[in-house]
């Protein structure tokens, strides 16, 4: 119970001191932050379900009005804005990209990037297009065109994701809670 | 810990919070039913009088609130324009801003000790699922304690590496700054027990 | 010290306890019964003082053996709040709240306190301290010795019979060290230190060696002291550091 409830708390903080990194800028002036990693971390790292009740947190932190997603940004506006979709889908992406890691017995830096990219990219894609649709007005097929600028970005954090994943088994395999 | 709570005191800091946040969701409900230009360019007109009475440094600091919405807009513009529907464009356009500003309103006006009583009164009921208000409360006590924790060691972690290569950290605080959260979970979990458990 | 009450004849007892990981063994077969009130524990790092200090903390199980601090299990966290505190070494490993006042009522909270009384405790304490004005300040914003002081405050509150100190006296600058020690002495509380320095149970009642996982010498410090500081100059001479654990 203490150790669920302080790694749920931690992976929280993570995710928004992940959000004080300085955006890097895609040569096509796209920023992208380390923040949607921090979602697809506490997937691959924590597992499936404190995975996602860290990012719960996170959100909750987020909606009660401290300026932790990236940029500053924060408090029940970012719910009425065009990344309501994105919000709502990060405990899913996180649920998603624990239980691949979780159930799939590969090579952890095999199942912690196809985790990532079912539930960072596919799931939670299919949260925040619908989302920028209904809040932009816009069509499915449009809003699917806007979020795709994101797209390089997240695979490159799908690629991160993987990567540390592993570092995390290689060094601490103890520590890896979605493989233990 | 810095807050979006604004420090100027007004009348609406001391309104129920549960009454604001009804308030909020009604006003997003009407706001999402109204479509055209109009009546949604008089609810943010209200909206900006609101603000204006609660004096200018709370409406520029709720104004300063808004300004990640700028790409959004300008793609909205753009797009609209160019398809030669301006009324459509706008009717989008005041909705986000109105939504998006009056959600900040209630933000900026209600303490953080508030909102997490709100928080854990709607969140009591899952307490039959195992989850109960006050592990709520502890959790988010923690994040927020650990918060300043986790980004002094992260600045650690890169200096660290900095002092050994002559490249700019980047990715590579990221497996010592997990390691960093998962030992000091382990510790807090420790702490916690030290001190009668999180039962 | 003795006499002052609060420090009951039954103490800590050890028997036989034994603690291992992964078939290592950390600490071999102690028996003990600690029933004076300024007790000190010495030892090279790794030398399996800090697990002794877990394991009498009930925060680890022996993996042989027993532990029984006045007569009942210690892993029973919350029946032992009353009889056990316990001072980490690292104060970040321990704070967990983000302000003080908070910190400081979470102990009393879980001994069942309301929340209405364990503020006006926090608020009593603090007041009685000269610190009234640290309720709302963030534990983050305090010094390395400010933290330390919060973190046996808060031991304090919920008035343990024992409180262990893991190197209370660690990282903390020459005069926050003189003003602890001084706090320390004139606590009624059976008091535990562990420390690698002997300097810092110099006046405790009775010291126990420990090396290897086993008690070494024990008796007062008198005669534990000078045979431990003899050794660890002559280890020190000896460039005995190269050899790697497990």
């Amino acid at each position: 119970m203490e150790r669920t409830l302080s790694h749920v708390a931690l992976f929280a903080a993570l995710i928004a001191v992940l959000g004080f990194v300085p955006a890097v800028t895609l040569p096509f002036g796209v920023p992208i932050t380390a923040q949607s990693l921090g979602i697809m971390l506490c997937g691959t790292v924590l597992g499936a379900k404190r995975g996602a009740l860290a990012v719960l947190l996170f959100l909750l932190l987020v909606a009660v009005g401290l300026p932790l997603l990236s940029g500053g940004r924060g408090g029940l506006g970012v719910f009425a804005g065009p990344s309501v979709g994105f919000l709502i889908g990060f405990p899913v992406a996180a649920f998603v990209a624990g239980l691949v890691v979780e159930r799939w017995t590969a090579p952890v830096a095999l199942a912690a990037l196809s985790g990532s990219v079912l539930g960072g990219i596919v799931v939670l894609y299919a949260f925040g297009i619908p989302g920028m649709a209904l809040v932009l007005g816009k069509s499915i097929p449009e809003a699917t065109g806007l979020a795709l600028v994101y797209l390089p970005g997240d695979l490159i954090k799908c690629a991160l994701a993987a990567l540390v994943t592993r570092g995390i088994a290689q060094m601490r395999p103890g520590a890896l809670l979605s493989r233990s | 810990m810095l807050t979006l709570t604004s420090p100027v005191e007004t009348p609406l800091h001391r309104l129920p919070a549960g009454a604001k946040l009804a308030g909020l969701c009604l006003a997003t409900v009407v706001l999402f039913r109204l479509d055209s230009p109009v009546p949604l360019g008089a609810c943010l007109a209200m909206l900006a009088v609101l603000h204006l009475a609660l004096g200018l440094r709370f409406a520029s600091t709720a104004l300063r609130l808004l300004v990640p919405l700028w790409p959004f807009v300008l793609v909205i513009a753009f797009w609209h324009l160019w398809l030669g529907e301006p009324a459509a464009g706008a009717t989008i356009l005041l909705r986000l801003v109105t939504a998006v500003a009056a959600a900040n309103l209630v933000t900026m006006t209600t303490r953080l000790s508030d909102m997490v009583t709100v928080i854990e009164k709607i969140a009591a009921p899952l307490r039959r699922i195992g989850l109960s208000p006050r592990s709520l409360a502890l959790a988010i006590a923690l994040a927020i304690r650990f918060l300043p924790v986790l980004s002094q060691r992260m600045g650690q972690i890169s200096e660290a590496l900095r002092a050994r290569s002559p490249r700019r950290a980047g990715y590579r605080v990221l497996i010592p700054a997990c390691l960093a959260a998962l030992d000091d979970a382990e510790h807090v979990a420790e702490a916690l027990r030290a001190r009668g458990g999180a039962g | 010290m003795a006499g002052t009450g609060t420090i009951t004849e039954q103490g800590i007892t050890l028997s036989g306890a034994s603690y291992a990981v992964a078939g290592r063994p950390i600490l071999s077969g102690l028996t003990l019964s600690l029933t004076e009130a300024r007790i000190g524990i010495v030892g090279r790092n790794g030398s399996g003082k800090t697990t002794l200090l877990r394991l009498m903390a009930g925060l680890v199980a022996p993996t042989e053996g027993a532990v029984r601090i006045e007569g009942a299990d210690p892993a029973d966290r919350k029946a032992m709040l009353r009889h056990l505190g316990i001072l980490f070494q690292n104060p970040d490993h321990m704070i967990l709240f983000p302000t003080v006042g908070e910190e400081l009522a979470f102990g009393l909270r879980q001994m069942g306190e309301s929340a209405e009384r364990a503020a006006a405790a926090v608020d009593a304490l603090l007041a009685a301290e000269g610190r009234a004005h640290w309720a709302k300040a963030a534990t983050a914003t305090l010094s390395q010795g400010q933290r330390h002081y919060l973190c046996l405050l808060s031991v304090l509150l919920m008035r343990p019979r024992t409180i262990l100190l893991d190197e209370p006296f660690a990282g903390l600058d020459l005069p926050t060290q003189a003003r602890l020690a001084r706090r320390f002495a004139t606590l009624p509380q059976r008091l535990v230190t562990i420390s690698h320095d002997p300097a810092a149970v110099a006046t405790a009642d009775r010291v126990i060696w420990l090396d290897a996982g086993r008690v070494r010498a024990d008796g007062p410090p008198a005669d534990v002291l000078p045979a431990f500081t003899a050794e660890m100059a002559r280890i020190g001479e000896a460039d005995a550091d190269a050899d790697l654990a497990g």
